[in-house]
């Protein structure tokens, strides 16, 4: 099961966009490029009928932290999601916004 | 509602809403099926400036089952994209629109078709660029409206016809009284009324037809059977399994969505936000903690579900709304209630065996999926009370659009096809008149002359006019 839009929102949680943020957060714009090593989007279905290919930038990328404390953080552009854990990264995020 | 504002989450979503479901064996081309999927409730033909249209970041499907195992076979892709001519202006339109191409028209919507063959994961773009219609605004703007739809009927190639855009609401029923705890106008003199006074009830009344004059925004496709059926079956032989398919319809956003200025962005992979087989499923068998979930999921994994569908909630109600009025009903839900029944026409289909000369099952999946048997041709003769009207080619055997669903369904979990799986049950005999009073006879194919079908795809009637809108 992929993210709720409830869970989106939850407590504990923490969704960035890369236009905003992308620049003061060192790993970020390398993310999407690794993570595509890490395995396939969590949620097939539908989102497999019309995925893009490729990492277009061009299109936004969203990252949303699902667990801070493990580092587990989604990472959507175009019609895909990638998960990644990496609590250094998660932490450099927070601390962004603080 | 069949399925209308049925879940809180969706119900803040209109475009990607999903009302309606209709599938059937084309009466004017019984060698076809008609597919419909509705979205968008409850449209007031006179919402301008901005009426109504679909989403353009939703993608629509209708999908369908030809083994059984509640996955998608086959899946009908709809994508829509709006172009605005002159951004400078607030008018929808700046005159008369005359044709699908007039440059009047200030907003208008296209859409491609894409269908899918999953097991070989072969997917064809049937179509694209194709007009939608206008809304229906009124005789200034939309001066010949039934033309204005008709050409934007598209033949497609393979005998493939196709349209999206306003239609009028088909699915008639009597929403103010049955949302106002379960009250039926034509049995309200048997209603509890929880011991109120005053409250004007008491005296047998006709049913309201609530829809009258809403419109909603319907995407049909009309495809030859061999084009839906397992091996390309052609679906002569009625106690075939090939000969029936499952049919539901779903919508799809992009998983993240943000607010970014002047609008949103999305991104992400698309997941399913909306989903509907048989009529009132969501709406009235699943409880309100699940509903949301239930639109997420996928009907093959709807056996999660079964407790609601085997001992439904409305069941339980209606002795207790209407005391005395189902003594056997009562007395059976007492017990220890497994209604098969109900699980047969929701969840199954109806084995070969129960009702002489039909069956729509699929399997032991258990799957909400509107079933049809492409075998059974068009009645002659049909009756809005489809198969409890001894009409096989009607609701539950796929829905047509004049199907009184909501009829049917209430006498079904009223018990009136209780005793067809369970013989020692016997059906009250309110089970079998049960109604919401809004047709005159089976034979009433128009609910009272409220609706106004049409015998040709799409099926659906002309759309209420803007300016016919009668003032409150």
């Amino acid at each position: 099961m992929g993210v709720s839009r409830r869970t989106f929102l939850g407590r504990g949680t923490l969704a960035v966009a890369a236009a905003g943020v992308l620049s003061s957060v060192p790993g970020l714009s390398g993310l999407l490029t690794s993570a595509e090593a890490d395995g396939p989007a969590v949620d097939a279905g539908a989102g497999d009928a019309g995925a893009a290919a490729g990492g277009d930038l061009a299109e936004p990328l969203v990252a949303h932290v699902r667990d801070v404390t493990t580092g587990e953080i989604s990472v959507f552009n175009g019609t895909r999601e990638v998960v990644v854990r990496d609590p250094q990264l998660a932490g450099r995020l927070v601390r962004a916004v603080r | 509602m069949s399925s209308h504002r049925e879940a809180p989450e969706i119900a803040k979503d209109p475009v990607a809403d999903s009302t309606d479901l209709y599938a059937f064996v084309s009466p004017d081309a019984p060698d076809t099926v008609t597919l419909i999927a509705n979205y968008v409730p409850l449209e007031g033909p006179d919402g301008g400036p901005n009426f109504y249209e679909f989403g353009d970041e939703v993608l629509y499907t209708i999908n369908v089952d030809n083994d059984g195992d509640g996955d998608a076979d086959v899946v009908f892709e709809f994508s829509f994209h709006t172009e605005v001519t002159d951004p400078g202006t607030f008018l929808y339109n700046t005159g008369p629109i005359t044709s699908l191409g007039a440059s009047t028209w200030n907003r208008r919507q296209s859409y491609s078709v894409t269908r899918v063959d999953t097991e070989r994961g072969r997917r064809t773009v049937l179509g694209q660029g194709l007009a939608c219609p206008p809304c229906n605004i009124g005789p200034l703007s939309t001066p010949d409206y039934t033309a204005l739809a008709q050409a934007a009927v598209h033949q497609l190639p393979g005998r493939v016809q196709v349209f999206a855009g306003q239609r009028a609401e088909g699915f008639y029923v009597d929403l103010g009284s049955i949302f106002d705890l379960g009250v039926l106008r034509p049995f309200e003199q048997d209603h509890t009324t929880f011991g109120l006074s005053g409250t004007g009830l008491g005296a047998m009344a006709a049913g309201v037809n609530a829809t009258k004059g809403l419109n909603v925004h319907s995407i049909a496709i009309q495809v030859p059977v061999t084009e839906l059926t397992a091996g390309r079956a052609t679906g002569r032989t009625a106690g075939s399994p090939s000969s029936v398919i499952g049919v539901w319809t779903a919508a799809y956003r992009q998983k993240v969505r943000m607010w970014d200025g002047d609008g949103h962005v999305w991104a992400g992979p698309y997941v399913q936000v909306s989903r509907l087989g048989n009529p009132l499923v969501n709406e009235v068998v699943i409880p309100m903690g699940k509903k949301d979930y239930w639109n997420a999921q996928p009907p093959g994994a709807d056996r999660q579900f079964a407790s609601s569908f085997s001992d439904p909630e409305l069941a339980q109600l209606l002795p207790v709304l209407y005391p005395g009025v189902f003594p056997n009903l009562a007395a059976y839900n007492a017990g220890a209630p497994d209604r098969a029944d109900v699980v047969a026409i929701l969840l199954t289909g109806i084995p070969a065996g129960i009702v002489p000369g039909f069956q729509n099952f699929t399997g032991t999946t258990q799957a909400d999926m509107l079933r049809l048997n492409v075998a059974l041709p068009p009645a002659s003769a049909p009756a809005n009370t489809g198969l409890l009207g001894g009409d096989v080619a009607g609701f539950p055997n796929g829905r047509r659009v004049f199907d009184d669903v909501v009829t049917i369904e209430l006498r079904a979990l009223a018990g009136a096809t209780l005793g067809l799986v369970d013989p020692s049950f016997t059906p009250d005999a309110a089970a079998g008149a049960v109604s919401q009073g809004l047709t005159s006879s089976p034979g009433d194919l128009g609910a009272m002359g409220t609706e106004h079908y049409l015998s040709s795809f799409p099926y659906l009637g002309v759309p209420s006019s803007g300016f016919a809108v009668p003032a409150a």
